[in-house]
């Protein structure tokens, strides 16, 4: 096997620590940066979801192959030039004040990243003015809110007033979703967007900031 | 569902967990209990840690036999006696209109209709506050909700409750219904549903609810609801240790606020499709995992809160039929005290119908007539009949067979039996077309309310946040 198809394969296996080695080699050899990137990395992913859409790979599996291209790409973003970032946007995610249920923020914040964004899990029982904070920081494109109770859905219409207070909404894409969430109350409270699931959060983070 | 071996392998990795790895609380106060209480705590992860001798005796102050009463006195459920209970369950928050098909949100109206059907439908045996009401604010939910339960129901009333002042509230509610405190403490019209989250968390405030409904003799459950593949291994044994691990904490944590406490062990457990992390709690492994968690329950002579009945079928078709039959089989007969979710419940307990509460009711009088099993006695062996009958004859004007016909079968008022042209000139009727009818005629007129008018103006006198419907 090629260099290249030893990246590919531990990128699909999920095996981070393969996957990171080969890349390491390659690159202490001089190797071509972009062709690591584009022809090992991005193409191994590339099956892993055409792989995971035939239903031939369950989301496990890919999260453990983007874990991978993560650790290897650890090593190669140092090297990259300033503007040859390969983030396809930047998120804010956390579940809001009052609720302590993470495993779908978990899951969403999970799939992004696999999916080449840059996200900033704030956690749980998070008050509007850290999403603010963390938003400003970083200069997210996207603030994703989670909530499973129901009584504590009000924390996001009083989340996306605080972003309205410090003039950061303008700058921002607001997304919503938790099991008692609905397309109705995104709409009420004034979200950009609500996903129903993981996936399809991953698809409407890609529609709203232009991509698809 | 599982063999001894198993059952005893499990207690054991699940008090290893509350040995080894505990369970996080972040609230120093309670922490500073539980240590007080002799458990070990770590305040720095916040952690308290549950050994086994100290686990044993604590748990033996946790009663194995407790009544959740019922208001009219006539549905009162005996758990700790071997008996089986079906009721509905909570936290939806879309129904499926009667009369239109269409989805919707829930309304106050909706708690008062589903207590109204469950009363008149046999086999549900207690009522769980189903769903949320959005024509209301938040500060008015406990209240309202769990008033029109008492007032057009006289099954026993469970339902969550998110904090120690709205059971404050409902506390008082029902003793004003009950005649007193001490009337309700030694007859409690309602229980209480908390809920850990999994893995191994304890949220202060439902502690705190908890604590309230311990101290005051309202029984309780702290149940966990762990989801395998997700917030527990994906694996079935090890979803069931920490699951085991998760209820026994709250059983203990109860006997520690209010020792000799009425308190239930509780367990949610179910699956993620690992495709698509899809919630699966219709999946067949959902059912396996609470048909298991009542032996482990059992391990302990604690009565449980276990769950059943729920599909992920978003309407009352066939996926829903298969997916509730078979965790409600085999949840009954692993010997399940209080099954909930069994009624009404689609779409992960998302969504409540009103014709899938009478389909459920069907569903909970074949797997009661299961349970009851096959007489065998000279009776009912019948030799003087067959005799009497001899070769050729027949059985059906027999008075053996009439004086026995209403004890040995189970009579469904929905399924489809006639033969097939008769099926066809009547239309070729369905399930849920008929339990659509039968929904229909039971609240015809609009929900009935219970109590006497007397009560109801002195009950609304003294609570004015109460609403009408």
């Amino acid at each position: 096997m090629t260099d290249l198809e030893e990246l590919r394969a531990a990128v699909l296996q999920g095996d981070a620590d393969a996957a990171v080695s080969v890349a390491r080699n390659m690159l202490d050899a001089g190797g071509d940066l972009a062709k690591i990137v584009n022809r090992g990395l991005i193409a191994a992913m590339d099956e892993v979801g055409e792989r995971y859409s035939r239903g031939l790979f369950f989301v496990p599996q890919m999260l453990r192959s983007a874990k991978a291209m993560q650790a290897c790409m650890g090593l190669i973003q140092p090297l990259l030039k300033g503007d040859e970032t390969s983030s396809r946007g930047k998120v804010v995610i956390g579940t809001v004040k009052g609720d302590l249920h993470d495993i779908g923020k978990n899951l969403v914040a999970m799939m992004m990243e696999g999916a080449g964004f840059l996200v900033a899990d704030l956690g749980v029982d998070v008050p509007p003015d850290r999403f603010v904070l963390k938003s400003q920081e970083i200069q997210a494109d996207i603030v994703a809110l989670s909530a499973l109770l129901s009584t504590t859905m009000p924390s996001m219409p009083e989340t996306i007033r605080a972003l309205e207070e410090a003039g950061v909404r303008g700058r921002v894409k607001v997304m919503i979703g938790g099991a008692p969430v609905t397309e109705a109350f995104a709409k009420k409270i004034g979200a950009d967007s609500y996903a129903p699931d993981a996936g399809s959060a991953v698809q409407r983070a890609r529609e709203l900031l232009g991509g698809s | 569902m599982l063999s001894g071996a198993g059952i005893r392998e499990i207690d054991r990795a699940g008090r290893k967990i509350l040995r080894q790895v505990g369970v996080r609380i972040p609230d120093e106060s309670m922490l500073e209990q539980l240590r007080a209480a002799g458990a070990r705590v770590d305040a720095g992860s916040q952690r308290a840690y549950l050994p086994g001798k100290w686990l044993d005796e604590i748990l033996q102050s946790a009663p194995s036999r407790f009544i959740l009463s019922s208001r009219d006195g006539k549905s009162d459920v005996h758990l700790g006696e071997g008996r089986v209970h079906f009721g509905n369950g909570g936290r939806v928050f879309r129904v499926r209109d009667l009369d239109t098909g269409e989805h919707r949100p829930t309304s106050l109206r909706d708690v008062a209709c589903a207590a109204a059907l469950v009363d008149r439908l046999e086999n549900i045996r207690f009522f769980i506050v189903p769903c949320q009401a959005h024509d209301l604010q938040p500060g008015d939910y406990h209240l309202n909700t769990f008033y029109r339960a008492f007032c057009h129901t006289g099954r026993h009333v469970m339902g969550g409750c998110d904090g120690p002042e709205d059971v404050h509230q409902i506390w008082e509610l029902a003793a004003a219904i009950a005649g007193g405190r001490n009337r309700l403490r030694d007859r409690p019209l309602f229980s209480v549903i908390t809920n850990l989250i999994s893995p191994l968390t304890l949220d202060p405030l439902v502690a705190e609810t908890l604590r309230f409904c311990c101290r005051r003799g309202i029984p309780v459950t702290c149940a966990p609801a762990p989801i395998s593949g997700a917030t527990a291994p994906g694996t079935l044994a090890g979803t069931l240790a920490q699951m085991h691990a998760e209820a026994l904490a709250g059983v203990a944590l109860a006997q520690v606020f209010a020792p000799g406490c009425r308190v239930l062990y509780g367990a949610v457990p179910a699956t993620m499709d690992l495709r698509k992390m899809e919630f699966a709690m219709g999946s067949v492994e959902s059912a396996m995992l609470n048909a298991a968690a009542v032996q482990l329950a059992r391990r302990y002579r604690l009565p449980i809160y276990a769950s059943a009945g729920v599909s992920d079928a978003k309407t009352p078709d066939v996926q829903a039929g298969y997916e509730k039959t078979l965790s409600m089989l085999l949840v009954a007969l692993s010997g399940a005290d209080y099954i909930h979710l069994a009624a009404g419940m689609l779409d992960s307990g998302n969504t409540m119908s009103y014709e899938q509460y009478v389909i459920d009711d069907e569903c909970a009088g074949m797997v009661h007539r299961v349970l009851k099993g096959i007489a065998v006695d000279g009776e009912k062996l019948g030799l003087e009949v067959i005799r009497k009958a001899g070769p050729g004859g027949n059985f059906v004007a027999e008075d053996h067979t009439v004086d026995h016909m209403m004890d040995e079968f189970f009579f469904p008022g929905l399924a489809v039996r006639s033969n097939f042209d008769i099926w066809e000139q009547e239309g070729g009727p369905g399930v849920a077309e008929r339990a659509r009818e039968k929904a229909r005629e039971i609240l015809g007129g609009g929900p009935n309310e219970f109590l006497d008018p007397g009560q109801i103006s002195a009950i609304r006198r003294k609570f004015p946040g109460i609403q009408d419907i």
